[in-house]
């Protein structure tokens, strides 16, 4: 086997390099593309991990408030550290905010108060050593504060300017910490407590338990709950998931048409070398090494691709950490560009997809190697070209991708819906002799007056399966194609109208966009009020955002409190679905995104008594009376909006109800009306001043218009998906590709046909012209069977594999004009494609090539 | 008879070395002309220079008193498709048409509608004893069949030269001697000229002239 390889296929390698190149690029492409999203996640997960195991330590458990975004009073602290089975208690407090630079930039810092005594133990990366000289005890004094390496390089070693809600503390800085990481700033718990006014309070108790002793022994006040280090990681791995999922899956698109262009290659490659395998096989080559002989050369092929996918792969993810980060543009992670982490499991599994990938499109050619019939083959007739399967295989496929498309998601990805667009392709593409026949059958007749039609048609309708291996690599990529642009572009329809909805004001003002951040940066409860009397102003409306922790392994939902009525509701928020009435006389409405409705139970019009929501409404202050009262206060919910912004759930309160729950007057962001002869520069400085006298501190406001939020939303937008533009052109590239090597393929197959033409006073011209005709009705049945392939697989990727992603929904918009055009630009770049393979044989002697044996 | 070929003193050499020289013949209508030669001394050339598909680098050659060494391509595959039939060894019949869009294809190529190609299509398969074949794919047919389905074509637009190459050589002899038997009829019932070229004696005994052709022109003629 090992000399067939050396002398039979490495001839042919040497013939067509350029053709097994193709291939072997889309392997190594689809490899590569996978290989380093694996990568870069990892490697962003892992620097996250560290660095949160750092700040973390490695308590054996932490006692937090139920509501993790909520803290917890310092007085139980006694009370858990006396606990039997509690060998150490460290009581830590945490804020997120930001350090304001001398030249006034904004760094976003987390700020831990700890007791320097326990911490050591627990978390010795954040044990604060003092700067050389500095007093033995600075770590208990005021105002002091110990920095990691990422917050000494964004600050140097001026005073600290910390933003505290609309004041600035300043602190000295006595030393530094080793944590690793985003910028950390350590201080004395009770000195923190005391500059942030946050004294009594405690964000978590990190425990080290005695040896043999148990967690689920200790005792917790009510309101209170354990929380274990791997959570932390868990959701952050939960946060970028869905997005890892479809960014590999869309790499994997490159892989599936690597597939079809070794199909189409080797398929070819069989049908060209039938006659030297058909002597083989009278020489003694029995069908089953003839079979083995293809799939080796695939194998050889898939494992070069997928060894050069891997070296590429490592290569393309070391230049997205350094230019995209950890979340490819994400968003979902911020802090230090992490170091590639590379995993020979992960290697080896995405070579042996690749190779998988050779493999299986080769399956088809092999078996035909082996099916050959030898003596027709030798006398130069080949096969006889007929539909010998049923399409029941090829239906049964698309049902089975039916079915799949219905089911719902596995560990909260769409997993059964890709299986489905798989099945849906392969089984489509099974379809496309029956599909040719369809249509040709029905032309035949039609252009059987006219000699070059009848001749093109002829052979595109007889010659079924040759048409259908052109063919399969643009039907592949030109599906995929169609899918992606309905895809996106009803994404975009429905972004740009939730953007009306959610932006009916001229201007906004905001502080921060991180919710993290927003605990420590708000404007003042009093600030509506102030802007209210502005005579700039002619209405102004406050929005306060806050995490609600809702368990252990998924991450918080974002309740959102602004004015909100059941009347106004269906204006000001972009419902799906009608308004719910209360099913009780006293329960308040809430209006939840789909996320909510799909992970965490909620049901339009019906009561929703979770224990979360009470206890994130509900502030530490008022939870305690209220939750204890017999009349604790009950939610409904009122209706379902489309939230794009947060794919784990958000809640929506009327402000006012909030405020009397939680007491809580805080402001994030503040939407204006101006007044209509008013000067927005100005506008903006009083609004700056109001916030703060402090220039630095008013600087931090931050200003839009609803038209710039709704731009640069948009341009964002495009730039996500441009990815996906450029992943059709190089799908398309490639099936045209496959097209240009099957044509030029079969055009040097088919000279002595074209010899006869001419025999029988066919012109060069006419003779090129039945080949670009063949090549037009061969693209045009690609085109048609891809766009309804493509249309089919874009109803599954919006509205099963968006929403078990994102949980959002979106309405489908098809852009005709678009979609007309790429079918069109397709069937076009096939004729010529076929018309410049047709060049090259058709100026053959013609004499010559009706003396060739056949 | 009119004289449908006039070749006079035809040179056709490859780089330095001549194929053959000083070829000079005349092929009448109805006429059975049979080239019988050594291997490689340029039979097939010949017929190729006839039907204006190959080069010479001397002499000329009309028919039908069309000089084909003045026309251009165009006007030759023009001329060929009217006035040429071609049966080739190793048939050439097109894969993806059915028997009857094979043999009618050069009626098709002339502009004929279907419904006027369709009785001379149904009149030729009787011809070369081939109803009831009409819808079947060349890959069902045997080697016989195939090459009576050529001489169909070769015939069906009624052309006034039909040029065959070795037409029996793939074909067993009683194959070959049936294959013969509708080639020469069918070209006589037309009144087109056939030349043959043939390594078959049996297939050039029945011509009505036999020519040997060798590398200094033709040597002899036998008359049948």
């Amino acid at each position: 086997m090992l000399d067939l390889l050396r002398s039979f296929s490495w001839q042919e390698l040497r013939q067509h390099p350029w053709r097994y190149a193709a291939a072997l690029i889309c392997i190594a492409l689809g490899v590569a593309l996978a290989f380093s999203v694996q990568l870069i996640n990892a490697s962003a997960l892992a620097e996250f991990s560290s660095a949160l195991q750092a700040v973390q330590g490695q308590p054996d458990t932490s006692v937090r408030n139920a509501n993790r975004a909520m803290n917890l009073d310092e007085a139980v602290f006694e009370n858990i550290a006396g606990q039997e089975g509690v060998a150490l208690a460290s009581p830590i407090l945490e804020l997120s905010t930001y350090a304001l630079s001398a030249s006034g930039k904004k760094v976003a810092v987390r700020v831990v108060g700890v007791d320097a005594l326990s911490v050591a133990q627990i978390s010795p990366a954040l044990l604060p050593r003092s700067k050389e000289g500095a007093e033995r005890f600075a770590i208990f004094a005021p105002r002091q504060a110990f920095l990691n390496g990422a917050a000494m390089q964004a600050n140097g070693d001026a005073p600290l300017r910390i933003v505290n809600g609309s004041r600035i503390e300043i602190l000295q800085i006595a030393g530094r910490i080793a944590a690793p990481g985003a910028p950390t700033i350590v201080m004395d718990l009770a000195a923190m407590q005391d500059a942030f006014g946050l004294v009594g309070q405690l964000s978590r108790i990190d425990l080290r338990l005695n040896p043999g002793a148990s967690d689920s022994r200790l005792n917790l006040p009510a309101g209170l709950a354990l929380a274990q280090p791997d959570d932390a990681n868990e959701r952050t791995d939960q946060l970028s998931r869905a997005y890892r999922v479809n960014m590999t899956v869309l790499s994997f698109v490159a892989l599936f048409t690597g597939a079809f262009l070794v199909y189409s290659v080797l398929t070819l490659a069989v049908a060209k070398r039938g006659q030297q395998l058909a002597l083989l096989g009278v020489l003694g080559l029995t069908a089953r090494q003839r079979l083995q002989l293809v799939l080796i050369e695939a194998t050889v092929l898939g494992l070069v691709g997928a060894a050069l996918g891997i070296a590429l792969g490592a290569a393309l993810a070391a230049l997205g950490l350094r230019a995209l980060g950890g979340d490819l543009g994400g968003g979902y992670f911020l802090g230090a560009v992490p170091a590639l982490q590379w995993s020979w499991a992960a290697a080896l599994i995405y070579g042996a997809l690749g190779w998988l990938a050779a493999v299986v499109g080769a399956w088809w050619p092999a078996r035909a190697a082996e099916a050959l019939p030898l003596a027709q083959t030798l006398k130069g007739l080949g096969a006889v070209h007929s539909v010998n399967t049923k399409p029941w295989l090829a239906l049964f496929l698309i049902a089975l991708g039916a079915v799949l498309a219905m089911a719902p998601p596995v560990f909260g990805m769409p997993i059964a819906a890709y299986f489905a667009v798989g099945l849906l392709l392969v089984g489509g593409m099974g379809l496309l002799p029956f599909g040719v026949s369809l249509l040709y059958d029905q032309l035949a007749p039609r252009v059987a007056a006219h000699a070059l039609p009848m001749l093109a048609v002829e052979r595109a309708r007889r010659m079924r399966e040759v048409a259908v291996v052109a063919v399969s690599g643009v039907v592949a990529a030109l599906s995929l194609g169609v899918a992606l642009t309905v895809m996106v572009s009803s994404f975009r329809v429905s972004v740009s109208s939730w953007l009306d909805t959610m932006l009916p004001a001229p201007l906004y003002a905001r502080l921060t966009s991180s919710t993290q951040t927003a605990q420590g940066l708000y404007f003042p409860s009093d600030m509506l009020q102030r802007l209210g009397n502005l005579p700039d102003v002619e209405r102004a409306e406050g929005l306060r955002l806050r995490n609600l922790s809702v368990g252990t392994a998924l991450p918080d939902v974002q309740l959102i409190a602004r004015p909100i009525t059941l009347r106004d509701a269906a204006k000001v928020l972009p419902l799906v679905g009608g308004i719910y009435a209360s099913p009780t006389p006293d329960a308040i409405p809430l209006f939840v995104s789909e996320a909510l409705v799909q992970l965490h139970g909620a049901v339009p019009g019906e009561i929703y008594d979770q224990k979360w929501l009470l206890a994130g409404v509900l502030t530490a202050q008022s939870a305690t009376e209220l939750i204890a009262s017999k009349n604790p206060p009950v939610f409904y919910i009122a209706g379902v909006w489309r939230d794009y912004v947060r794919q784990f759930g958000s809640v929506v309160i009327d402000n006012t109800r909030y405020v009397e729950l939680s007491g809580d007057e805080r402001i994030n962001d503040i939407a204006i009306w101006p007044r209509s002869e008013s000067n927005l520069k100005d506008l903006q400085s009083q609004v700056r001043q109001l916030f703060s006298q402090d220039a630095a501190l008013a600087n931090l406001v931050e200003f839009a218009s609803s038209a710039e939020i709704r731009s640069i939303s948009l341009k964002m937008f495009d730039r996500s998906f441009a990815v996906t533009y450029w992943l059709q052109a190089v799908a398309i590239a490639i099936g045209l590709f496959g097209i240009a090597t099957s044509f030029s393929a079969q055009v040097l197959a088919r000279r002595k046909e074209f010899g006869l033409l001419a025999h029988l006073g066919l012109t060069r011209e006419q003779i090129l012209r039945v080949v670009a005709l063949e090549g037009a009705a061969w693209t045009a049945i690609g085109a048609i069977a891809g766009c309804l392939l493509g249309l089919l697989v874009s109803l599954v990727l919006i509205h099963v594999v968006n929403p078990q992603s994102f949980r959002w929904t979106m309405d489908m918009s098809i852009p005709w004009l678009r979609l007309a055009s790429l079918a069109a630009a397709v069937m076009i770049a096939g004729t010529v494609t076929a018309w410049l393979a047709g060049r090259a044989a058709a100026s053959r002697d013609a004499v010559l090539a009706v003396k060739e044996d056949w | 008879m009119s004289a449908i070929v006039v070749i006079e003193g035809l040179e056709k050499r490859y780089g330095n070395v001549a194929v053959f020289a000083n070829v000079s013949l005349e092929v009448s209508a109805g006429e059975f002309v049979a080239i019988v030669g050594d291997s490689g001394v340029g039979k097939s050339t010949l017929l190729n220079c006839m039907a204006g598909l190959d080069h010479w680098d001397a002499g000329s050659l009309h028919v039908q008193a069309a000089d084909l060494g003045s026309m251009r391509d165009e006007q030759l595959a023009l001329w060929r498709r009217k006035s040429v039939g071609f049966v080739f060894q190793a048939f050439h019949v097109l894969p993806h048409l059915d028997v009857a869009q094979n043999i009618g294809l050069p009626l098709l190529l002339l502009g004929q509608k279907p419904v006027q190609i369709k009785p001379r299509v149904d009149a030729m398969l009787q011809a070369v004893g081939l109803e009831g074949l009409s819808a079947r794919l060349p890959q069902q047919l045997s080697g016989g069949q195939l090459q009576r389905v050529a001489i169909a074509r070769a015939l069906v637009h009624a052309p006034a030269l039909v040029l065959a190459d070795e037409p029996t050589g793939n074909l067993d002899p009683s194959t070959a001697e049936k294959v013969m038997d509708a080639l020469i009829a069918q070209t006589k019932s037309s009144g087109a000229a056939l030349v043959l070229v043939t390594h078959s004696q049996t297939a050039a005994a029945r011509a009505d002239r036999v020519l040997l052709l060798t590398a200094h022109g033709i040597a002899a003629t036998t008359h049948a």
